[in-house]
């Protein structure tokens, strides 16, 4: 089943008139001294795990707005953060 | 005793069903064709037969079993090329040593190039299949047709087709056939098949792994080998594990069946299509996937509307012809289009045999048989070296990417 996102500007709309933009993960990390190990975890490392994690996206068959949300990529569906510790 | 626990039925069950045990010299958690080839070739060349090999569902349920089980050598790196074509040789002699009618439809590929980029592409996929002694070469658009006459190759298709790569060593097998016959061979040589136990958790000791938490009580193991495709990076997530993998969903489809009008595997990277006509005549073709990372087996509308665009594109004469099944399973993309083969680098004990994306069927059988090797020995075999994660890290991405077959955002 296809499902919807939720466009700050346009609202629920179908997915595919959205680009995925990847996990949020933080500010990029400064150049100077940067090793390529922390470079390339930077790109390319993922945790994704079954439960809701922050994206990106952007509406191209839309209004061209970034903005990020929070997906579950275990039911593919917008679902608010869950409350979990991890030591 | 008898091999067959169920003699009751004319031809008994193909495998046992064993008592599940507290701990097992190597537990595999993934019941498709990789770990049970894994589990197949540690019992029947190694000598280690007190494995456990967990799956959460059926085996088969993965990606085995939602695959378009096309099977080619003629990939872009030298690496890979050597692997894929040993696994191709591969697919008679498992016939044999099986003893299970694998399918092996020896009908050939034949790939598409809609632009010069293209024809570029595939010239240095054909030199590289050639260098390594494997059979691929550059056929104009006449050839195309006389290969699969239902071929467009006027300059109507909004992609005019200017170039094909034919591979004809490559081919189809029978994908249920192949994963039934891996646990017969597996259960034969003494490796345990668990259907519905799902690993929870993963235990470690310090630097190493001890064993894992499932659905029905806590295992123990000396070595753990996690080989459960596109689910594999969720279960790398236990153990906080950061991989370079996207889990995808890559859909699939089938047609009404149709009288034979496509007598080799066909694909176009400029479509996003790839289609064989199976032995039932219906006419299974696979699309691109879907952009999101996510671990469901969702199938969408969208991809019937796409792949009947595409395929009337430039085979006009499906026009009409009505879609009857739609499935989906999961590609762990990495972003160099290589798989990840490692073991004993993030914990001890610890093996990895993930990232294939959507080549993880072709290459089943074969590196089941080098990654047995590699937990046997607890030393990568030569073959698998180039598959280190570290690559990654140390900037020697794979050159994958630069055929024409690359899809994709990631890359």
């Amino acid at each position: 089943m296809t499902f919807r996102l939720t466009c700050p500007v346009c609202g629920a709309r179908d997915v595919y008139e959205f680009r995925y933009g990847g996990q949020e993960r933080g500010p990029r990390p400064e150049q100077a001294q940067l090793s390529s190990d922390e470079h390339f975890r930077w790109t390319q490392f993922r945790m994704t795990r079954p439960e809701p994690q922050e994206e990106w996206w952007y509406h191209t068959g839309g209004c061209g707005v970034w903005f990020t949300t929070w997906r579950n990529p275990a039911t593919n569906r917008e679902e608010p953060p869950h409350e979990v510790e991890r030591g | 005793m008898s091999s067959i626990d169920h003699s009751h039925t004319k031809f008994g069950r193909l495998w046992k069903t064993r008592p599940l045990k507290r701990h097992y010299d190597v537990v595999i958690i993934g019941g498709g064709i990789h770990g049970l080839a894994t589990a197949y070739y540690l019992a029947k060349e190694h000598s280690i037969k007190d494995i456990a090999v967990l799956e959460s569902q059926y085996i088969g349920f993965g990606g085995s079993g939602r695959n378009t089980a096309h099977v080619r050598a003629n990939q872009r790196t030298q690496q890979n090329v050597k692997l894929y074509d040993e696994g191709l040789r591969l697919w008679p002699i498992l016939t044999d040593e099986l003893d299970f009618n694998l399918m092996f439809f020896n009908c050939g590929n034949l790939s598409l190039a809609h632009s010069e980029a293209a024809v570029s592409g595939f010239r240095l996929a054909i030199n590289t299949a050639t260098f390594s002694g494997v059979k691929s070469e550059l056929l104009d658009p006449q050839q195309c047709k006389e290969v699969i006459p239902a071929l467009d190759i006027s300059d109507r298709p909004a992609h005019p087709i200017q170039a094909g790569m034919y591979h004809p060593p490559g081919g189809t097998i029978r994908h249920d056939a192949l994963v039934w016959g891996l646990a017969k061979g597996a259960d034969k040589h003494g490796a345990s098949i668990h259907q519905g136990v799902e690993v929870q958790g993963i235990d470690v000791d310090g630097p190493r792994v001890t064993g894992v938490q499932t659905s029905h009580g806590p295992i123990s193991c000396n070595k753990l080998a996690v080989m459960a495709g596109g689910y594999g990076a969720s279960i790398c997530t236990m153990l906080d594990i950061e991989l370079p993998i996207h889990p995808l969903t890559i859909q699939a489809m089938v047609t009404q069946p149709l009288k034979p009008l496509l007598n080799c595997v066909l694909s176009s990277g400029a479509y996003h299509v790839y289609a064989n006509q199976t032995l039932k005549g219906e006419i299974a073709t696979g699309a691109h996937m879907d952009p999101q990372v996510n671990y469901t087996t969702d199938v969408t509308a969208h991809y019937f509307k796409h792949q009947a665009e595409a395929l009337t594109d430039f085979m006009p004469c499906l026009e009409g012809v009505r879609f009857l099944r739609i499935w989906a399973g999961l590609a762990d993309m990495t972003p160099d289009m290589a798989p990840i083969l490692d073991g004993n680098v993030m914990f001890d004990g610890l093996y990895i045999d993930l990232g294939w994306g959507y080549f993880g069927f072709k290459s089943g059988p074969i590196t089941g048989k080098y990654m047995a090797e590699f937990i046997a020995r607890e030393e990568a075999p030569e073959i698998l070296a180039p598959f280190a994660l570290s690559r990654f890290l140390e900037n020697r991405y794979m050159g994958e990417t630069a055929t024409t077959m690359k899809y994709g955002h990631w890359d």
